[in-house]
């Protein structure tokens, strides 16, 4: 049976933890969305050294392990570990999105970019008030699993001193010497972001569903 | 007011357009026919520069479309189209897809704006569904809202490519008659289609094209009633006898 002490006597540490947990979340989840966007456009704009810079980044960034990246902000660049952590997972989490945002603006048939055009909007407005608009229905669902990712890679920051849920469960562990209890209550403290996440995910999904 | 002068269009190996000269005065209604294939299209979307001409020299208004230094976004402004498949906007009501354009383009106010989609919206006949979403709309109600939006520019030319090919044959006349009116009014219309009643009764001139080059020019009735080219004539009698 699980040890609920644990939970009770160290609620004020798991709180601290999850705290920073889902802050450098939400940092991480903003960012990475607009640094992702801004990705896919450069990936897919009319310009072809965009274009390259786009392709780099994605092919780079998504075929290097999330800790490699963490340490190159934690121990290369110096930074502290939240902040390296919260960087390092924007950084990498951005080519994901940018792959779900560049794959949702390709299934905008070509003719919405021609109508547009042809009226004497430029690429951008095009983009930003015909284009994107109807990409991101399509991109609901996988950007959502990108968000849910982000937040459970988030105990990365664990690793690097990042003060998150992980890190603090660690201090637990290590001060009572129990690990299987300390850890299913840390599994129950990220369920508690990722299935409100998922929900929301599903609920925006059935309502832009409906705007159609 | 549009001008062709030697152009060539290439896709990869591929001649699209061969040899085009052509010339379309203010007023004028030029219908382009010919079999699928034939480069109508194609031709139609170089003026707007939806496509770029390999070589030649086309002009609008005097001015080269496929010149660097033309600010293409200015020259569109003042070329109307209306595509096949439609694409209006689908997050967008009919109103604000008429609207769009004006206000973002041409800095109308939104009042402004809207008076002059509704106004367009009573011409074509559709006022009363300026608060629907595309998708509410039948293909022929659809294309009409897309006359309108390119009409709220006050465009001095208006393309049509193909604008009857995708509707229900119930659906054809009614598009059909919001062109001829619009024809009637001495808008400059470019009209690739295969609607030979259309091209008939509205045309100045009909353009005949066959693998990327213009066969024939000629007035309607000149054309119908003893086209010149071999193929013209084919064609003419497979699509008028059934």
């Amino acid at each position: 049976m699980l040890d609920f002490t644990i939970l009770t006597e160290n609620f004020d540490i798991y709180l601290e933890g999850y705290k920073t947990t889902i802050i450098a979340s939400l940092i991480a989840l903003v960012a990475s969305f607009l640094l992702g966007t801004l990705i896919a456009v450069f990936r897919i704009a009319p310009f072809k050294p965009l274009n390259w810079l786009g392709t780099v980044y994605v092919e780079f960034i998504r075929n290097i392990p999330l800790l490699v990246i963490v340490f190159f902000f934690f121990f290369g660049l110096r930074f502290s570990g939240p902040v390296a952590g919260a960087t390092g997972l924007t950084i990498y989490t951005a080519a994901f999105i940018a792959e779900a945002i560049r794959a949702g603006i390709l299934s905008v048939p070509k003719g919405q970019m021609e109508a547009a055009r042809s009226s004497g909007l430029t690429y951008g407005q095009t983009m930003r008030l015909i284009i994107l608009p109807q990409a991101i229905k399509i991109v609901i669902p996988p950007l959502g699993n990108q968000f849910i990712n982000l937040v459970k890679n988030s105990s990365i920051l664990g690793v690097v001193a990042g003060l998150d849920l992980m890190y603090h469960a660690d201090l637990i562990s290590s001060r009572t010497y129990v690990t299987f209890d300390v850890y299913i209550f840390v599994a129950l403290f990220y369920l508690s972001l990722t299935i409100p996440l998922s929900l929301g995910v599903g609920y925006m999904e059935k309502r832009l569903a409906k705007s159609n | 007011m549009i001008e062709f002068k030697g152009v060539n269009k290439y896709y990869g190996d591929f001649h699209v357009l061969k040899d085009i000269n052509l010339t379309i005065n203010q007023g004028e209604v030029v219908v382009v026919i010919g079999p699928s294939g034939s480069g109508k299209s194609t031709m139609l979307r170089c003026i707007n520069h939806l496509e770029t001409i390999t070589n030649g020299e086309l002009t609008v208004h005097n001015i080269s479309v496929a010149d660097k230094k033309t600010d293409i976004n200015k020259l569109r402004r003042n070329i109307g189209m209306v595509f096949q498949h439609f694409y209006l906007y689908p997050h967008k009501t009919v109103l604000e897809n008429i609207t769009l354009a004006p206000i973002k383009v041409l800095g109308k106010s939104e009042k402004e704006a809207k008076e002059t989609a509704l106004h367009y919206l009573q011409k074509v006949g559709i006022a009363e569904k300026a608060q629907s979403y595309p998708s509410q709309l039948s293909g022929g109600q659809q294309q009409r809202v897309a006359i309108a939006r390119g009409l709220a520019m006050s465009p001095e030319i208006m393309l049509f490519d193909e604008p009857t090919s995708a509707l229900d044959p119930e659906m054809i006349g009614e598009v059909l008659d919001v062109m001829k009116a619009l024809a009637k009014e001495g808008m400059t219309m470019v009209v690739v289609t295969h609607e030979m009643g259309f091209a008939k009764e509205v045309a100045d001139r009909i353009v005949f094209m066959d693998e990327g080059r213009i066969l024939e020019e000629a007035t309607p009735a000149e054309f119908y009633a003893n086209p010149r080219e071999e193929r013209a004539k084919l064609f003419l009698s497979r699509i008028l006898n059934h």
